[in-house]
């Protein structure tokens, strides 16, 4: 037997509570995807004229990150980009390399992960780190 | 042109908090969704402990339930009844596990709320009917701030 730790919703909602206080009026309406572990989402959320592909990308960038343990832009750079290899070569269709997806991380394990789409996707990472932040795990 | 309505995020999430709150504290944890018109997700939250089938199944029922236009419990009996399966509309997100409710407002389908984790339909079907009332009474009482509360007392509407 061994103990898994996994993100609760008290975490989720703290980071959508944080995001939500965040966002400015230059802002997209934003659609948020927060998952644990193995990438099952905890809480989805996209706002009023957000539109639905915005939460199909924040899916997916949330399992990403959560099943790889990697944010979704470390992904892209260093082990799609950087090896020469495409998505096919993981034969998971879930997966993306769009920027906005953070592993959720704490005593160094990876707990879940955390996306956003609707803005530029430089935004949707800040963003998502606003809810990382919040959520107040230990390194 | 034409207007559609459809469930917005402030009265997606009074709907799933309707029916989180209404499970029993002994009750197994639950997933509740809220998709909008087209079965899009609008809001999704899993309890601590409920398991990843039930965002699938709370997901496929909210959808269902908008897509379809019935309630996941009355199309069951609805397709049977005609002698039909669900693999005849062949859409793979379609499913008859109670638990959906179709949401409307003014005669449209604004959205569907679905539940799963209970560990049986009906009573997955009693909590999103919480929800669905939760959002029904959203309704009736936007609906009374458009109307002038003395024309209602003194009934001259009525009898105009």
């Amino acid at each position: 037997m061994f103990q898994q730790i996994s993100l609760g919703l008290a975490e989720a909602e703290r980071a959508r509570d944080a995001i939500l206080a965040a966002l400015t009026a230059a802002d997209s309406p934003i659609a948020l995807a927060i998952a644990d572990e193995h990438g099952v989402p905890i809480l989805l959320m996209r706002q009023d004229g957000a539109p639905a592909r915005m939460l199909s990308r924040a899916r997916s960038k949330a399992y990403t990150a959560a099943n790889l343990g990697l944010d979704t832009v470390v992904f892209r750079d260093q082990h799609v980009k950087a090896k020469q290899r495409t998505l096919d070569d993981w034969g998971d269709p879930m997966l993306t390399t769009l920027q906005g997806g953070l592993a959720i991380k704490t005593n160094a394990r990876v707990v879940g992960g955390i996306a956003l789409s609707g803005n530029s996707t430089i935004r949707d990472e800040a963003l998502a780190k606003v809810g990382l932040e919040a959520m107040g795990l230990a390194e | 042109m034409i207007q559609q309505l459809s469930i917005g995020l402030a009265d997606a999430r009074i709907a799933v908090a309707a029916a989180l709150n209404g499970a029993r504290a002994n009750e197994t944890p639950l997933a509740v969704a809220v998709v909008d018109g087209h079965g899009q997700m609008v809001y999704l939250v899993r309890r601590d402990g409920a398991a990843a089938i039930d965002v699938r199944a709370a997901e496929r029922k909210a959808y269902t339930a908008a897509y379809i236009g019935r309630d996941t419990s009355m199309w069951r009996l609805q397709i049977t009844h005609d002698g039909r399966t669900v693999a005849d509309w062949a859409n793979p997100n379609l499913t008859t596990i109670h638990g959906g409710w179709t949401l409307r407002r003014a005669g449209q389908v604004i959205g569907g709320i679905g539940v799963s984790g209970s560990g049986n339909e009906d009573r997955d079907e009693q909590l999103a009917l919480k929800g669905a009332e939760a959002a029904a009474q959203l309704a009736v009482d936007a609906w009374r701030q458009t109307r002038d509360p003395r024309r209602i007392r003194d009934r001259s509407e009525v009898r105009a």
